[in-house]
């Protein structure tokens, strides 16, 4: 008998977005409006479901689907990006036809992202990864006028494509050497592929597929221009949680399908973070544009979690399964920032150019000061300031590192933690320290609200971890049986 | 059974204040608040000095609540005869500094606001006894200071205050370094997971591995010799103090760099006697010590920007602490404690005197200055008393010190002792000689209107030079306690045989 109700967010959150899409089809553009809050209340409805289902450790549909803490808190990573992507976007698709196409995209891809949190076989992981990659294929160029989003879709769109071809690759040679696609039963199964070259084989493209979707170095370039032409709530969203699917996929495949190979990826992947922290932060330092900075900071980031893969000891994977719920709350805030910057800009000048510039964080303390306040803590948070969540996830993450004997990992991890401070600082430095160009502008309520909530949450993991790092810890369990 | 959490409550009101100030409307409402806010640690100070028991080298008023159980993380704070003359002495500091900038006209809300989150995190380092509180704190000092610097800073603020900020927030995650790997093998060690302070220094000891106590070690030193500074890590801290504002300045010197000698008393000596090799480690200390006397007293005399003396001065007397604590008699550890406390006094005086002449004459460079005394009495009346207690006149808090510490490290460091003392001479020579360029001789006429210096800024300074002159009567008050603790680290090292 399968229980239906494990599958409660996930179900509630389909129907509400076919509501959405319905409805879109009666509604005028005035009062399209409301949908926002529609797939808002969605999303609120999933996020209690699921944390209510926490302790839940139970596989459905033939074995297939499993609903075990890692799974759980993954979904609340993903939930929570969404709604805050979504309370952002009322006021971002106001006035916009296309709105019920908007937020059914949204719901879908989150539904998607869930899916892939929750696969116990590779086919079902591929088919939610498909369904979240293609729907924000379409929120990336979502903006149909601009050039700059539709470059950024297209890319997104090739490369996605690529790496999706190339995990498909991966997993066929898997199911071939393995002859089942249910991760529990290549774990079984898997001394064939250890003893084979076509293991290596499966290793490499599972590692360059999941590398695009998660944007570590070398398979990062699509990042920093998808990231930067994007609308900037959707920026957020691929940043936050898009990214994390990539993770949790990565975690349950490599830690669990294909544990017995762990010498051969323990070192690539080590190798990839030492590359994609240090390329990330480099990087990030020369850039003009807030939202560029932020997308190679987000590869930087990605280059830390990385970490937990070659460390693997049950604390690293507890902080880096902290760490992706940290830095969703950190860069969706950091994203919501910019797109509030971005709107103050174009009210003051309707045909601005680089919206997204540097220079116009200026003076925002005194322009915006609640966003200016948050944009600190989340730039700080991103560089791992205590009392934050960045800081206590960074501690787990790095402290286990040593733990484990890498040494040297955790050192060059923590130089580029302090080389990032200097290009956060830096908009820090914009933010309070140079006069203000213009006068005193308030946020519209939608992003305020998203920016209070993704700051409380970078606030309440930082100053009260205790239950986030248990359910970090629960969910690090399912990975190490 | 405690009925008040005395030690929270003082890191908690700074806090408080700090945003009731950074929210109010008026100038006045403004400094009313922070002044307030900022005296209520005084009073907690006081009555944990009335009722303190200096008899024991346990901690009193120990407050300690679960915070993240599953990581052995704890709320804990509390004090001993090391932390509270430290607090008592921020407690006494940030008031004197707000007093002192009364008149602050740019943005005094923030301003003020950032003095007291200062203070706050300033009271958490010297209470903390969990690393991980310990190191929340000691990186939350840093974030107050830098944009006091950037704000309100000189011409170079900006270059001063990134350096400032990345050269101590690269120590701090060397300490870090430190910390993980004492939690880990102390977790592996006893299968207990713990960040507190006393349990992981017992544990210390056993752990097996030489080669990983001895980086432990020098991992922590390092992060706390950066922060002292001592010479060869001080090259941020004339930058810092030079483009800081007065206030900034004050608290760098008074309070932050204690926060490293702190951690030299507090952990890394109850650590010395059992690394790989206490011997090696205690001729680094001792020689690091007497360069940063030498050097920095060297440096000093040949500034020609009054403050940037001050600042390398501030080397020099840090370097007392170092060699005090490397040591290892009693009175000589205790010394080295009450040169911390001594040194956060006179220092005040002596950047509040500097800020006073770069307000007025708007010049700190000593040779266009020159015979202030005549326009500015009580200016030179307070900053001579600086300058004396600096140089270490007996009667004063500085001589104590730093008899104290020279007297008994002779026992086991004559060496470098007699090193030493030759910095005493030029300690007495670059005092005098740029008191007597700056403030006596001939009027320089280029100076043009003078007056003397506000009843604020006297009252700041006039309490200053007061207490500097009741600890150097009579130290007991706060050298008693130091003393206590000071026989508790120096019987570690007997016990294991050093």
């Amino acid at each position: 008998m399968t229980n239906y109700m494990l599958l409660a967010p996930e179900l509630v959150l389909t129907l509400v977005a076919l509501a959405i899409m319905l409805a879109g089809l009666f509604f005028g553009t005035k009062h399209k409006n409301i949908l926002g809050y529609v797939a808002g209340m969605g999303l609120f409805a999933a996020l209690s479901l699921t944390i209510g289902g926490l302790a839940v450790n139970e596989t459905l549909f033939y074995g297939t689907i499993t609903i075990d803490a890692l799974s759980q808190f993954f979904k609340i990573v993903f939930i929570s990006v969404s709604l805050l992507v979504t309370i952002a976007s009322i006021k971002y698709t106001e006035g916009n036809k296309n709105t019920d196409e908007f937020f059914t995209l949204l719901l879908f891809s989150t539904i998607g992202m869930m899916v892939v949190a929750s696969a116990n076989d590779l086919i079902v992981l591929f088919v939610g990864f498909e369904l979240a990659s293609l729907s924000t294929y379409a929120l990336a160029g979502f903006e149909k006028k601009n050039p700059k989003s539709m470059e950024a879709a297209l890319k997104y769109f090739i490369i996605g494509s690529l790496s999706s071809a190339l995990m498909l690759f991966g997993i066929s040679f898997v199911y071939g050497m393995t002859g089942t696609t249910s991760i529990p039963g290549i774990a079984e199964n898997a001394g064939a592929l250890a003893a084979s070259p076509i293991g290596l084989i499966a290793v490499v493209m599972l590692i360059a597929g999941f590398g695009f979707k998660m944007a570590l170095v070398p398979f990062h370039m699509w990042a920093p221009d998808t990231y930067q032409g994007a609308p900037t709530v959707i920026s957020a969203l691929l940043a936050a949680g898009s990214k994390k699917m990539g993770f949790v996929a990565a975690f349950r495949i490599f830690m669990v399908a294909l544990a017995v190979l762990s010498p051969n990826w323990q070192t690539a992947f080590a190798i990839l973070a030492v590359i994609t922290m240090t390329l990330g932060n480099v990087v990030a330092i020369s850039q003009t544009s807030v939202k560029r900075m932020l997308a190679y900071s987000s590869v930087a980031q990605a280059g830390y979690i990385a970490i937990a893969f070659a460390v693997m000891t049950p604390m690293a994977l507890a902080g880096g399964i902290l760490y992706t719920l940290s830095h969703a709350f950190m860069k969706t805030g950091a994203f919501l920032v910019v797109a509030v910057v971005g709107y103050m800009v174009v009210s003051d000048n309707k045909n601005a150019k680089d919206i997204d510039h540097l220079d116009n964080f200026k003076g925002l303390a005194k322009r915006m000061p609640l966003t200016a306040f948050a944009m600190m803590v989340f730039v700080f948070a991103l560089s791992g300031i205590p009392p934050t969540a960045g800081y206590v996830s960074k501690f787990i993450l790095f402290s286990s590192t040593i733990e484990s004997g890498l040494v040297w990992l955790a050192v060059i991890a923590i130089l580029n933690s302090a080389l990032s401070l200097y290009y956060y600082a830096r908009i820090v430095k914009y933010m309070y320290f140079l006069p203000a160009i213009g006068g005193k502008v308030s946020e519209p309520r939608p992003y305020a609200v998203a920016i209070i909530l993704a700051l409380a949450g970078v606030l309440i993991i930082g100053i009260w971890p205790e239950p986030f790092v248990y359910w970090a810890m629960e969910a690090a369990k399912v990975l190490m049986v | 059974m405690i009925s008040m959490p005395i030690v929270s409550l003082m890191i908690l009101v700074p806090l408080i204040g700090a945003v009731l100030t950074l929210f109010s409307k008026t100038k006045e409402q403004t400094r009313i608040i922070a002044l307030v806010s900022s005296l209520a640690p005084l009073v907690g100070a006081l009555y944990m000095i009335m009722n303190f028991d200096s008899s024991t080298p346990a901690m009193q008023f120990v407050e300690s609540f679960d915070w993240v159980p599953s990581l052995g993380i704890l709320y804990k704070v509390g004090v001993d005869g090391i932390a509270l003359p430290l607090v008592l002495l921020a407690a006494i500091v940030v008031p004197a500094t707000i007093i002192y900038s009364w008149g602050e006209d740019k943005q005094p809300n923030q301003f003020f606001a950032l003095i007291l989150a200062l203070e706050a995190g300033v009271m958490g380092v010297f209470t903390s006894l969990d690393f991980f509180l310990f190191y929340i704190f000691w990186e939350l000092t840093l974030i107050p200071m830098y944009f006091l610097i950037s704000i309100w800073g000189g011409p170079r603020k900006d270059y001063a205050a990134i350096k400032f900020f990345i050269y101590t927030h690269v120590a701090s995650l060397v300490m870090l370094l430190g910390i993980f790997a004492l939690y880990f093998a102390a977790w592996a060690q006893s299968g207990i997971p713990s960040f507190d302070i006393p349990y992981l220094l017992e544990q210390f000891q056993f752990l097996e591995n030489t080669v990983l106590r001895d980086s432990i070690f020098l991992a922590l030193l390092f992060g706390f010799l950066v922060k002292m500074p001592a010479v060869p890590f001080h090259t941020w801290l004339p930058d810092a103090h030079v483009e800081a504002p007065t206030a900034g300045s004050v608290l760098l010197a008074a309070v932050l760099l204690k926060m490293g000698g702190y951690g030299l008393f507090r952990v890394m000596l109850p650590m010395l006697p059992f690394t790989g090799s206490p011997k090696l480690m205690i001729s680094i200390l001792a020689f690091i010590g007497v360069l940063s006397i030498l050097y920095g007293a060297m440096l000093a005399l040949a500034q020609t920007d009054l403050k940037k003396m001050v600042a390398y001065s501030s080397i020099s007397h840090m370097g007392y602490v170092t060699l005090g604590a490397a040591a290892l008699v009693p009175l000589s550890v205790s010394g080295a404690m009450f040169q911390q406390f001594s040194h956060g006094l006179i220092t005040c005086l002596l950047f509040m005197s500097c800020g006073s002449i770069q307000h007025i004459a708007g010049t700190r460079i000593i040779a266009d200055l020159g015979g202030l005394a005549q326009k500015m009495p009580k200016l030179t009346v307070l900053m001579l008393f600086g300058f004396m207690a600096s140089l270490g006149l007996p009667g004063l808090s500085g001589f104590i010190a730093e008899f104290l510490v020279l007297t008994f490290a002779y026992l086991t460091l004559p060496g470098y002792v007699l090193l030493a003392l030759l910095g005493i001479v030029v300690t007495a020579g670059y005092h005098l000689w740029a008191m007597q360029r700056s403030m006596f001789g001939v009027l320089n006429e280029k100076l043009g209107h003078l007056h003397d210096i506000t009843n604020y800024e006297t009252i700041s300074m006039g309490i200053l030079a007061l207490l500097v002159l009741y600890f150097g009567l009579n130290p007991s008050p706060v050298l008693d306690m130091m003393t206590t603790n000071a026989e508790q680290i120096v019987s570690l090292m007997a016990l294991a045989g050093v």
